[in-house]
């Protein structure tokens, strides 16, 4: 960088010009720079703290596997930026939603690229994370010391569910409004609580209005103060506890952080963030007509992060629907939750942890197989118009 | 030099005691000022879920003569509700079905298992719910699926040459 600063303007004979000043004025930029830096760092000992980082000693074996958080973290600093922009656009009223998002789509220059951004950004984090959550899980990686980073992952986990949950309602179109109608009919069946929780959720008996002033200040106040302060915790375990290495350790020398772990991150970073503007640029999301209550023509179906769910709700027999909306899911969470403490093997080898491989990987292929079901099976064709529009309307009160 | 003074003044105002009496209070400030924040602003947005409104009454539907026996009609009708903040017109639907023998049905289309929109299938006489496969019969009885029990029923009346439902 230096070298490309100090390049000296030559006569047309060849000659450097001042070639007696050029350079101790050079040195005299730099020193001054340097001065800067220093009082910086001796205020703040931010540049220590970066080169500190920098240099961590990564176990050998280390690779792309361990792309992901960093992959993960870059795509929720997209969701951010993104979901800040859409918000300059968007009004949150039953009266304007669905509009302010068509005119953000349809109108405002770059609108439809930053709100495809922003929809395919949720899919590919959603992919992103359970990968994430995969890898460390058949690596072992949350057994101790690193007992309390898995616990703040799982929370991140369900931080992101809500986020996506209280995202969905924001557009206000057909598919927004039957899917949070479920949502929070499945929050009502928890049991004691749920007629209430119902009611909290919605702001009143029906989606309306306070649903979507609620929802909109969860997805946009409550979940990114939350999500930081998660994040900020489980980076600071990740380098105060530092990487979990491979399973059997490999031979050879630790490589520092930088520059070679860092450049596969960001061979990662850019493959990613290819595919999602790709994705933003090539499929427009869609929006569907307007949040109607009466509307029989509309078949709910949510996004493909939560049709496995869907798809348990139809294999509930009747009266046990609390077990596919609470007692299944709920068993899930707290298993993730308490992983670290049920799987008590010393070992982080698969081999030696048997019972919670499988059981994992039942787990993995329930999901998987009815998240498939959900895709493949087709909604039912709209039915035929049959319903005649009553011109009563009556004041309620 | 700092730290002599420091010792001085630590040796003649703490002890063990005090350091343990001003840390409770501390502790006890802090739990008011976050319970005198946090117990109102619950309060606050809470406040719609403790609130039940009772929006209900007799709307008139259908021409007493338009619904033939044996046939099922999806009637859409609009209503004046409070919303939150605002008054809004919305729009609701309603299954009518007149018996054999005269008498009017009118049923909830809200699926009893999740909320969604059933469909009247004509060729089969049922409703189907979308979302998860529940059945119902003419009646709203269930017949298989998910859902815990069959479409609810609203009151019906025939008056002054009109088809009336009762929203609760």
């Amino acid at each position: 960088m230096a070298q490309m600063v100090h390049r000296p303007v030559r006569t047309h004979t060849g000659e450097p010009v001042d070639k007696h000043l050029a350079a101790p004025e050079a040195e005299t930029r730099r020193g001054r720079l340097q001065l800067l830096r220093d009082w910086i760092e001796e205020r703040t000992g931010i540049f220590g703290f970066i080169k500190h980082h920098l240099d961590e000693p990564m176990p050998p074996g280390v690779g792309w596997w361990q792309t992901l958080g960093n992959l993960l973290l870059t795509l929720l600093l997209i969701q951010f930026v993104t979901g800040f922009a859409l918000a300059m656009f968007y009004a949150p009223t039953p009266d304007h939603a669905h509009q302010s998002v068509k005119h953000i789509t349809e109108n405002v220059p770059l609108g439809a690229f930053i709100r495809g951004l922003h929809h395919w950004g949720s899919s590919l984090i959603m992919l992103v994370v359970v990968l994430h959550i995969l890898r460390v899980f058949f690596w072992g990686a949350y057994k101790k010391p690193r007992e309390l980073t898995w616990l703040v992952g799982v929370a991140i986990f369900q931080v992101m569910m809500a986020f996506a949950f209280t995202g969905y309602l924001l557009i206000w179109d057909q598919k927004a409004y039957w899917a949070t109608v479920v949502g929070t009919r499945i929050a009502g069946t928890v049991p004691l609580i749920g007629d209430w929780l119902l009611r909290f959720l919605r702001g009143g008996d029906e989606v309306g209005a306070y649903s979507l002033t609620r929802f909109y200040a969860i997805h946009i106040m409550l979940l990114p103060v939350v999500l930081v302060l998660l994040t900020a915790i489980h980076l600071y375990l990740v380098r105060r506890l530092h990487i979990a290495g491979p399973v059997v350790p490999q031979k050879g020398e630790p490589q520092p952080f930088y520059p070679y772990q860092l450049f596969r991150d960001a061979v990662v970073v850019l493959v990613g963030i290819g595919v999602l503007m790709t994705c933003a640029l090539l499929f427009k999301p869609a929006l569907y007509p307007v949040a109607d209550p009466a509307g029989i023509e509309f078949t709910p179906r949510p996004e493909w992060y939560f049709l496995g769910l869907y798809e348990l709700l139809k294999l509930m027999p009747p009266k046990l629907e609390v077990l596919g909306t609470v007692v299944i899911p709920g068993l899930i969470a707290l298993g993730m939750i308490l992983l670290p403490w049920l799987d008590r093997s010393p070992s982080r080898h698969p081999a030696y942890r048997k019972w919670v491989i499988d059981l994992g990987l039942i787990v993995v292929f329930l999901i998987g197989t009815l998240t498939l079901k959900g895709i493949l099976s087709e909604p039912p064709a709209p039915p035929p118009h049959t319903a005649q529009v009553s011109s009563s309307v009556q004041a309620s009160r | 030099m700092r730290n002599n003074h420091l010792e001085q003044i630590s040796q003649q105002t703490d002890s063990p005691a005090r350091r343990r009496v001003l840390g409770w209070l501390v502790g006890i400030i802090n739990l008011g000022v976050i319970g005198g924040v946090i117990a109102p602003v619950l309060g606050f947005i809470s406040s719609p879920a403790r609130r039940r409104h009772g929006q209900g009454g007799w709307i008139p539907l259908l021409d007493e003569q338009a619904l033939a026996p044996g046939e099922v009609r999806l009637v859409t009708y609009r209503r004046l509700v409070k919303d939150g903040y605002m008054m809004a017109e919305h729009r609701y639907s309603v299954y009518l079905y007149r018996k054999t023998d005269g008498s009017v049905l009118a049923i909830d289309p809200t699926c009893p298992h999740l909320g969604c929109r059933v469909e009247y299938k004509e060729r089969k006489s049922r409703y189907v719910c979308p979302c998860h496969g529940g059945v119902f019969d003419c009646d709203g009885n269930l017949v298989s699926g998910s859902p815990p029990k069959g479409l609810t029923r609203l009151p019906t009346r025939v008056a002054e040459g009109k088809i009336w439902i009762q929203r609760g």
